[in-house]
């Protein structure tokens, strides 16, 4: 039984966001989740980048880090793998996911990264104003794209699956029980796990009514361990919610604590050693 | 002849026909032979074809610059002679493969031909074994003992059945070529052969300095000149129970190391001049979140790609200012190989010390080339740990609290009363957001503030005289070899000279360099790069007037080359 509540988990600080703004769903999800998971909030570091959905480090209670534009993800892999102990959560919205910061979403994937990835997806940039994001869709009228949106949107749930994340869900903000279930299993997954979470701009992209009519669930019978299912269901569109795909594979983690098994124990000075130039010295292996 | 004390060889050809291998070699022998050795090498951006050159000096005494004129110039090839003839001093001697170069009459009488492709040939079936050869006509005119270069070639082919003897033949049949210039440079044998002497570059210097200062977190993406580090702790650094992970490219190498070290590993990345470019916006990051990082940047010619294997010192701006805004760093130049190792050793001692982004700039010629040194005394490394959360009251805690020393505590994950939130958005002492003009002014002058003690204490390198009256040469980094040799001779006419080498650029120790040049008639700052950058930064953070000297050539300055700014006016 879960010692700690939800609101243990709060911080000082009052979320900055819009009224009605998706992420507050979001937010409440993940205290709720961590509570259920009881974590310890001095062994959980929660990472995140620039942009609204990026401001959460700050209302938690947890250890933190609010990095850059689109640099959630290799901080994040810094933390973990310079302390695997800790409970790592990635957070941060569309802009700095699948835009500035997409270069590292692949490698962490295929890394398997043991981290938790989660994107407050509004497929807009809120905190600049509006502007369209590369989840938003074709034709979408925005300030930098007055004339309709001339680009078609990224499919974040096919790439991550592509590139080898080995937990992928999809969840929707207002749809909180859903989404804390989603975030527990998600953390307490050995590996890279990442949940889209649709997450809706109330002031510039205000996609809540319509998205709440597009849910569906996940269809029972989809088996989550066949990767080629999982690929044609991200493919597919629409607004199916649950775990898509989920795989057991070797952390990053264990293939580097593989590593430090493997190696041979040794010191600064037994590698001075190596450079030894002495006349007759045992002669080392040519650097 | 009578012997030297000291011989510059010089080996060219195409990459991939062993010229930098056989000048590697070469070098490794002298230094278990008890000679000091210098190296500089230049070879093409592509992996095979292109020109390469290996010059190696060699001596019984301390040197410190890899020379100027070349007394034994051995050519692989036509292009050889052709990019390298220049370097030729006016009694040098050339060795040159018989089939392939074709030498001109004025200097066919210091000129030997060596069948280096045909010895190859015969011996080995093909034309693997050319170097050897060329290795052993080098062996004989500069009567130097064999033996050590046989017993690395045995340890280099160990798993190689024939390929060792095959090259060990060649290496002898070599030295029987060019048999009327035996012992043309014979050089003085050392006297004294001191028991800690190593062989090592200023990458491996680095790799192993930040051993000895207990990294445990290195991620990296290869670049030239740095990427030996990477490489070289991908092996030694799990031995440690540290870890070295290749990122996707530099801004997750910086990034990934700024999450290990708020984790609380001590953390570094290395990289060159593109690199520390990419990694500018994080540099910002983690001065504005205090957090403690070592990055190195292998300088190399720049901008742009640039002259990604040749050398420059054009980056000095980029470490000093790098990063919008007015981000916090601290920059040291390590001025030897030697210094590699102990300026590393300071990078993490500051950067937890005052919990900073420090930046060690070496550069392509620094980074690459062998160097005959002493052995660090381990023993007498000292440690700085950063200042943590650890006994703080959890209602007492702030992450970023103005202390006396502006140095706040930092709480380490794990640590129950230390939870705060690093963030580069400017926060008060808690580390919530907060954009008061009290706040933001604070804010910068406590992170800026806190290095000001750094700048009347950094340890500093100097040569020659203190408070010179004639000439005082102020430099930074690789050029610090050359401007001691230098030094020395100008000392040795009669001269008052001396040399100032601040090592930390960032703060910069302005008034102790003023006081070492407050008698000097002539103030001169050789540099490598275009725009005298480092004559820039003294004129902007002292009054005095100096002469600035700079090159962007790709090349080192040699010692003759810094002598001739000098000794020109002494002769006039």
């Amino acid at each position: 039984m879960s010692t700690r509540k939800p609101n243990d988990y709060k911080s000082e600080l009052k979320p900055i966001w819009c009224p009605g703004c998706g992420d507050f769903g979001v937010l409440a999800s993940l205290y709720r989740s961590m509570a259920d998971m009881d974590l310890d909030p001095s062994q959980t570091v929660i990472v995140s980048g620039i942009g609204c959905s990026s401001r959460l480090p700050h209302f938690a209670s947890t250890y933190g880090v609010h990095t850059l534009h689109g640099r959630p993800l290799p901080v994040a892999m810094g933390v973990k793998l310079a302390n695997p102990d800790l409970t790592v959560i990635a957070v941060g919205g569309d802009g700095d996911g699948f835009a500035i910061g997409l270069g590292h979403f692949p490698h962490a994937a295929r890394r398997n990264v043991d981290i938790t990835y989660l994107v407050m997806d509004n497929e807009i940039y809120g905190l600049t104003k509006g502007q369209a994001s590369p989840t938003s869709l074709f034709e979408h009228k925005a300030p930098s794209t007055p004339f309709g949106n001339p680009e078609d949107p990224l499919n974040p749930l096919a790439l991550a699956i592509a590139a080898g994340a080995s937990f992928v869900a999809r969840a929707a903000s207002f749809n909180t029980k859903a989404l804390t279930e989603l975030i527990t299993q998600a953390v307490e997954h050995k590996g890279f796990s990442y949940i889209d979470a649709m997450s809706p701009c109330t002031t510039f992209n205000n996609t809540q009514d319509s998205w709440k009519e597009m849910v569906t669930d996940v269809a029972p019978e989809h088996d989550v361990t066949d990767r080629g299912q999982a690929f044609d269901l991200a493919l597919r569109g629409g607004f199916a919610l649950g775990i898509l795909y989920r795989q057991e594979r070797t952390t990053q983690t264990q293939r580097y604590r593989a590593i430090l098994d493997k190696a041979k124990p040794s010191d600064v000075d037994t590698m001075l050693d190596g450079f030894n130039a002495r006349k007759g010295a045992a002669i080392g292996k040519p650097s | 002849m009578s012997a030297r004390h000291s011989v510059v060889v010089r080996l060219a050809g195409e990459s991939g026909e062993g010229v930098i291998s056989s000048g590697d070699l070469l070098t490794q022998a002298a230094a278990r032979g008890g000679y000091s050795t210098q190296t500089f090498r230049t070879f093409p951006a592509e992996i095979k074809g292109g020109p390469c050159m290996y010059q190696f000096r060699l001596s019984d005494e301390p040197i410190w610059s890899h020379g100027k004129d070349v007394d034994l110039l051995v050519c692989f090839n036509q292009e050889a002679w052709d990019l390298n003839w220049d370097s030729l001093g006016a009694e040098g001697s050339i060795l040159y493969d018989v089939t392939e170069v074709t030498i001109p009459d004025e200097y066919l009488d210091r000129a030997r031909p060596v069948r280096m492709e045909e010895l190859a040939k015969e011996i080995g079936g093909s034309l693997r074994a050319k170097n050897m050869v060329a290795v052993g006509a080098v062996t004989g005119v500069i009567s130097f003992d064999t033996t050590p270069i046989e017993e690395l070639v045995l340890r280099r082919y160990a798993h190689k059945e024939g390929v060792a003897d095959a090259n060990i033949a060649a290496l002898h049949a070599g030295a029987d070529e060019a048999a009327d210039l035996k012992g043309r440079y014979p050089l003085v044998p050392p006297v004294e052969v001191e028991d800690d002497r190593m062989l090592i570059s200023g990458n491996q210097a680095i790799a192993v300095g930040a051993v000895a200062a207990g990294v445990n977190y290195f991620a990296g993406y290869p670049i030239t000149p740095a990427s030996d580090i990477l490489e070289w702790l991908s092996v030694r650094l799990p031995q440690t129970g540290g870890l070295t992970i290749q990122c996707e490219d530099e801004i997750a190498s910086l990034a990934s190391v700024i999450g290990a070290s708020y984790a609380g590993a001590k953390a570094m990345t290395a990289t060159s001049g593109p690199g520390l470019s990419l990694m500018g916006e994080l540099i910002g990051y983690a001065g504005t979140a205090e957090i403690p990082v070592v990055i190195v940047d292998a300088q190399r010619g720049g901008p742009s790609t640039g002259l990604p294997t040749k050398t420059e010192q054009s980056d000095l701006n980029q470490a000093l200012y790098g990063s919008h805004g007015e981000a916090p760093r601290v920059v040291i130049a390590p001025v030897s190989v030697e210094d590699c190792f102990y300026a590393t050793v300071e990078a993490f001692n500051y950067a937890e010390q005052y919990q900073v982004p420090v930046l060690l700039l070496t550069d392509q010629g620094l980074a690459t080339r062998l160097e005959v040194i002493h052995r660090p005394d381990t023993d007498a490394v000292e440690l700085v740990q950063r200042k943590t959360s650890a006994g703080i009251a959890r209602e007492d805690y702030k992450r970023y609290e103005y202390t006396p020393d502006s140095i706040s505590p930092m709480g380490i994950p794990g640590e129950p009363n230390g939870m705060y939130v690093a963030t580069g958005i400017e926060h008060n002492e808690y580390g919530h957001p907060g954009y008061t003009p009290e706040i933001h002014t604070g804010m910068q002058d406590k992170r800026l503030g806190k290095l000001e003690p750094i700048r009347g204490t950094s340890r500093v390198a100097t040569h020659g005289e203190d408070q010179p009256e004639d000439v005082a040469f102020i430099g930074f980094g690789s050029t610090f070899g050359p401007v001691r040799e230098a030094v020395d001779r100008l000392v040795e006419q009669g001269l008052s000279v001396g040399a100032f080498y601040p090592r930390v650029l960032g703060p910069f120790p302005a008034d102790r360099l003023e006081a070492f040049v407050a008698r000097a008639a002539r103030v001169i700052v050789p540099e490598v790069n275009y725009t005298g950058q480092l004559a820039r930064l003294i004129r902007a953070e002292t009054g005095i007037e100096l002469e600035s000297v700079a090159k962007c050539d790709g090349l080192p300055f040699t010692a003759e080359a810094i002598f001739d700014l000098v000794a020109q006016e002494v002769t006039a």
